[in-house]
């Protein structure tokens, strides 16, 4: 083979820098250089050893060594200062996103939470993309700029920086996600899905005078407890909207006590839909949130859930 | 100074198994060389377990195994010291105590604030449509009577409230009139009302039926009551064959010296002041002929052999029109947990097959009279209450309480309800509902808001109630019980305040 392939040796130039004591990584000289260089920012791995290291010499062509002195050939200087960071891509990353903030931090800016809503990548998935160990401390100043970025008017945001901005975003945005608004069926019922336990339930509530049928059944047939009946209509109850609508309501599954709480979630979400502006007190009421909790499941070597079998002397 | 025992009754058992082998019975026998014959001891001495172990291995048993003593490596196994049984330290309750406190019924509390102008119930209050929706007081001798008939139930909240006293709902309002009527008289005639009181759980049946007997006691009615149909059919009371009856009925004896006891308390004033008119030859005792029923229901609740053939006389005097008497008062039979007579009952006859409900002599008279196959002359009703809560399933009552109402609704025949093909049917209790019609079947429907409101009022002028009676108040309660189930109301409202 008369091609023979040099790279950079990292014992090399780390002698080389270490004649240079004066010059650390923060230093002017570096700034400068990733300033000068419009070295495109990559994350993938080739792609970053190929910007961050020096090209390889190629030997065969006898012109071009001729051309470059014996000192340039002998050594070899990385693409980006950075290298000698052990994290070349994160800081160039980092040193470009502050870069961009410093170029448009006089742009004006929307008021504080009135921000567009961003999910940003999260730690693990940032260190994916560099491929670098990145601190979380590091990681938190990127998000620190990113946060002031976005906070950029949109309607003045430079195409730079929705580039430098979307590259760090999730690809899909939780906060875009929005649950669908609820309305009446147009004959004035609306309808709400509550669950509890095993329960579930399914409520029509239309305007009335405190007429209430579940499953067909008045509420005392339904629920002897008055505890439980209480806890059915507790939406209404709590909000004394009692005899203000009339309920129809169809419910399965589970017990009494599951079956009444899934009517409690049922009519409060109803109820949202004819008066979305009672949330805070339904939610002061306890009716918003769905209770998790299920039957625990059985483990193998238990008596139930949890229970131990009774000790046996052999 | 020579001890009373013998010398082996004072050994230990160590001491007794330490000693030489020659002390010891070393054959079956039990000679002793001591004694100059054998004996056994003809009562086994506590203290004297090895000597009787001793014994044991007459069957030629090894007698060092028998040697009893802990093994000498020690016990092998676990022992675990028994539990001994907790001995009570309270004084166990009496028989009977328990059911007495179980059926106590407390009619009064004094620390309940009395209602101001509560009005009473009255003949002429009970039919005043002014006093719908209102509360009324039951006069104490009425209560009394009450009592007695055993109409107060022990999962009513009568013990909360100083007086007891009942809401005039739309029914009972009707119903007191129907009861006026009778009284009354049509034409000069008076009818016998037959009604079948039904409804939801906790609707109000049984206490209709209480106002439907307070109504009869202040109208001087005479009342006879069943106050739970259940206690004649579950085999818990004595039965015994009727004479000269065909198909074959059953009495129960110490039941019908019970129910004549209880009718005598409630209705003395009344038959007092009614004496015999006729001959009696049923009763197996002479009757003076100036007798009156009082005594004669006496005789029959002190003396269960003629409870039976009192209760007879006592029907036939009060069903009789004498001549030369004032006028016999209407009689109003009552009965609550009417299912319970409407199906064989627990009872056997002599091949063992179940008797049925209606071969009891008492439920045959009662359900008699509601089938309309027998009447009374002078007027009155019966009124049966039917019960929600205990109730066994009778499809064929059930069925005809649903064609009965349909009609009354104005339903067409080929729209009745139909049996369904796979419940049974009971021919006795079909016949008794289709026999004559003219069964006036109620259903207790809920109380109206307004009638809520009364009720509430009521509770909250006895002190229970502690919250501004106002249109949210009614309407949340009214709701929460389904919409005026008057049990419920009275449970959410009063019973479970918290």
């Amino acid at each position: 083979m008369n091609s023979v392939r040099i790279r950079a040796c990292f014992n090399n130039i780390a002698v080389s820098w270490s004649r240079h004591p004066g010059r650390g990584i923060n230093s002017a000289w570096t700034h400068r250089s990733i300033l000068h260089q419009t070295r495109c920012q990559s994350f993938s791995q080739s792609a970053a050893r190929t910007g961050i290291a020096a090209p390889e010499i190629d030997f065969s062509t006898n012109e071009q060594i001729r051309d470059v002195s014996l000192l340039e050939r002998v050594r070899v200087i990385p693409a980006s200062p950075s290298y000698f960071t052990a994290k070349p891509d994160f800081t160039d990353s980092f040193l470009s996103l502050q870069n961009i903030y410093r170029k448009y931090q006089t742009l004006p800016t929307v008021q504080p939470g009135h921000a567009p809503r961003v999910s940003w990548k999260s730690l693990a998935q940032y260190r994916l993309l560099v491929g670098e160990p990145v601190k979380a401390a590091k990681y938190h100043k990127v998000l620190q700029i990113l946060g002031r970025l976005n906070q950029i008017h949109p309607s003045l945001m430079p195409e730079e920086v929705r580039r430098e901005i979307d590259s760090y975003k999730r690809l899909l945005n939780a906060h875009e996600n929005m649950p669908r608004e609820r309305t009446g069926d147009g004959f004035g019922r609306a309808i709400g899905v509550g669950r509890r336990k095993s329960s579930s339930a399914r409520v029509w509530l239309v305007e009335g005078d405190g007429q209430v049928l579940v499953n067909g059944k008045s509420l005392t047939e339904t629920f002897p407890r008055l505890h439980d009946r209480e806890s059915a209509l507790w939406a209404l109850k709590a909000t004394q909207r009692l005899d203000k609508y009339n309920v129809w309501a169809l419910v399965s599954g589970g017990g009494l006590t599951g079956q009444a709480g899934a009517l409690t979630l049922g009519v409060a979400k109803a109820l949202l839909i004819h008066e979305p502006a009672l949330k805070p007190a339904l939610r002061r009421a306890g009716c918003i949130t769905r209770d998790p909790r299920r039957v625990e499941r059985k483990k193998p070597g238990k008596v139930k859930a949890r229970k131990m079998p009774a000790w046996v002397k052999r | 100074m020579a001890s009373s025992s013998c010398w082996r009754c004072l050994l230990r058992p160590q001491t007794y198994a330490s000693r030489p082998s020659a002390f010891l019975p070393s054959t079956g026998t039990t000679a002793s060389p001591f004694l100059s014959r054998a004996v056994t001891p003809a009562i086994p001495f506590s203290t004297s377990s090895p000597y009787n172990a001793a014994k044991a291995p007459a069957k030629g048993g090894n007698i060092s195994r028998v040697q009893a003593g802990p093994p000498r490596r020690g016990q092998k196994s676990l022992r675990i010291k028994k539990k001994s049984p907790v001995k009570a330290t309270t004084r166990p309750p009496a028989p009977g105590e328990r059911k007495a406190a179980r059926k106590r019924i407390v009619l009064s509390n004094t620390n309940a604030v009395e209602v101001q102008g509560l009005k009473e119930l009255s003949p002429e209050t009970m039919v005043d449509a002014q006093n719908h929706g209102q509360v009324l007081g039951i006069p104490g001798p009425v209560v009394d009577q009450l009592r007695a008939v055993e109409a107060f139930k022990t999962t009513q909240a009568w013990k909360l409230f100083r007086q007891p006293s009942t809401l005039q709902t739309k029914q009972s309002l009707d119903l007191a009139q129907q009861v006026a009527k009778v009284t009354d008289g049509e034409n000069g005639k008076r009818t016998f009302l037959r009604k079948i009181l039904t409804g939801d759980k906790a609707s109000g049946k049984s206490v209709l039926l209480l106002q439907a007997m307070a109504m009869a006691f202040l109208k001087g009615w005479v009342v006879i009551s069943i106050p739970d149909a259940q206690e004649l059919t579950i085999a818990h009371t004595a039965y015994s064959p009727l004479r000269n009856t065909e198909p074959k009925q059953y009495v129960q004896k110490a039941y019908m010296s019970e129910l004549l006891s209880r009718t005598l308390r409630a209705n003395q004033p009344v038959l007092n002041g009614l004496q015999l008119s006729q001959e009696h030859p049923g009763m197996p005792v002479p009757l003076q002929s100036n007798m009156t029923l009082a005594r004669l229901a006496e005789l029959g609740a002190k003396d269960a052999d003629l409870a039976w053939p009192a209760f007879q006389a006592l029907w036939t005097e009060l069903s009789a029109a004498p001549a030369n008497a004032p006028a016999r008062p209407p009689v109003m039979l009552a009965i609550d947990n009417l299912a319970h007579v409407m199906r064989n009952s627990a009872y056997r006859d002599a091949d063992f097959n179940l008797i049925h409900a209606h071969d009891l002599a008492i439920v045959n008279h009662f359900v008699k009279h509601l089938s309309g196959e027998k009447t009374l002359p002078q007027g009155g009703a019966i009124v049966a209450a039917t019960s929600a809560s205990n109730t066994p399933l009778t499809p064929t009552m059930t069925l005809a309480l649903r064609q009965i109402e349909a009609r009354a609704a104005g339903t067409p025949e080929k729209d009745l309800p139909q049996p369904s093909a796979w419940e049974p049917v009971d021919e006795r209790v079909k016949q008794v509902f289709a026999a004559r019609g003219g069964i006036d079947v109620h259903t207790l429907s809920k109380v109206s808001r307004e009638e809520a409101r009364g009720l509430l009022e009521y509770y909250a002028a006895s002190g229970l109630l502690r919250a501004a009676v106002n249109d949210s108040l009614v309407a949340e309660k009214w709701i929460l019980a389904g919409g005026g189930i008057v049990g419920e109301l009275e449970r959410g409202a009063v019973t479970m305040r918290v």
